[in-house]
């Protein structure tokens, strides 16, 4: 069974008690709560932006950004609601209007910004070298999800890497539930098919 | 390379099927087609294949103390809230009282024509800014929650 860092990063922590506590405590005011929720969140966002933006100070900036606004909208999140959606549903709000003030369409693929992120992979196993196709593989998927448009990108590293349910990622994209489904596997399909394209290339 | 199996199946329902997000159904149904098409078995490998190195791909992070503090007691959220205004408060009424003085200072019109152009150069970018992010307000679906 593959765990997914981003999974991983939720797993880790849990001496702070659950999120739902934590929010109750960081409403009420307590520093210790907000830097719990802070920490086991932040690199979920960091990691999400750097997905779609390519380059690591943006992701950094709209992480920071996407944490300050979640910590300021705490007194209207709904508790018995997962963070990490809302949290996400942020991060791609903040990611979307940084390519507006850049005058990006939303649509663009990351083009050199999405070699500079295979740049930040890192081989998890301890021996790289005996794991040298899987370590290929997972370079060429990065480099193929690169050239998908953002909105296909964003919804195959919502589901496979991050690993949200399909109903998390209706909240993320604000999309009907029925619809991830086909959206998911439209994405999937263009994602091999480029993979096909550039081992046949 | 598997293209479309060309049978009546809907093919999105393989996703689903790898994701385990199906009704028992439709994942029943999926799994006598995939018994009969080999067309279908091929692509839900492939997909398996690349989601698996999708799920199991690792990147560096940033270490914890490259992340700034957050504001975090309704002290330092007021601190915050309350810091840009009076900063832009001072701006103006400082830099206001400085035109004025610069301007009834000035000796000869090109002096004058400086200042304006200065002046002008300064508020049309302050202008631009603004106008951006008021446009960027328009668009963001979280105004109310921040309101």
């Amino acid at each position: 069974m593959v765990e997914s860092q981003g999974l991983a990063a939720l797993a880790g922590d849990v001496a702070g008690g659950s999120d739902q506590e934590l929010v109750d405590q960081a409403r009420a005011g307590r520093r210790e709560a907000r830097e719990t929720l802070a920490r086991r969140h932040r690199q979920a966002a960091y990691l999400l932006a750097l997905q779609m933006l390519g380059n690591r100070d943006d992701a950094m900036d709209v992480a920071q950004d996407a944490m300050l606004r979640f910590f300021t909208s705490l007194g209207s999140f709904d508790r018995e609601r997962r963070i990490q959606p809302w949290l996400f549903a942020i991060v791609r709000n903040q990611v979307r209007d940084l390519w507006r003030r850049r005058q990006r369409r939303p649509g663009e693929r990351l083009g050199e910004a999405g070699e500079a992120l295979t740049r930040h992979l890192v081989d998890p196993t301890a021996n790289p070298e005996a794991d040298l196709r899987r370590s290929e593989l997972r370079h060429r998927v990065w480099r193929a999800l690169a050239e998908l448009p953002a909105a296909k990108r964003e919804i195959v590293v919502l589901r496979d890497f991050h690993d949200l349910s399909y109903s998390d990622i209706a909240q993320v994209l604000d999309i009907p539930i029925g619809t991830v489904m086909s959206r998911l596997h439209g994405a999937r399909r263009q994602l091999r098919a480029r993979l096909g394209g550039e081992r046949h290339a | 390379m598997p293209e479309q199996c060309g049978r009546t199946f809907d093919e999105v329902l393989l996703s689903g099927y790898l994701d385990d997000a199906l009704v028992q159904g439709d994942e029943q149904r999926v799994r006598v087609h995939l018994e009969d098409c080999a067309t279908c078995r091929t692509l839900v490998e492939e997909l398996a294949a690349v989601r698996e190195a999708t799920m199991s791909s690792t990147f560096d992070t940033p270490r914890d103390h490259e992340w700034p503090e957050m504001p975090r007691t309704g002290a330092s959220r007021l601190a915050h809230g309350m810091g840009w205004p009076l900063v832009m408060a001072w701006v103006v009424l400082f830099g206001g009282y400085a035109l004025w003085e610069l301007w009834t200072e000035a000796e000869n019109l090109l002096e004058q024509l400086i200042l304006v152009g200065g002046v002008s150069g300064i508020g049309l970018l302050f202008l631009r800014v603004l106008i951006d992010r008021l446009d960027a307000l328009k668009t963001d679906r979280y105004r109310e929650v921040q309101k």
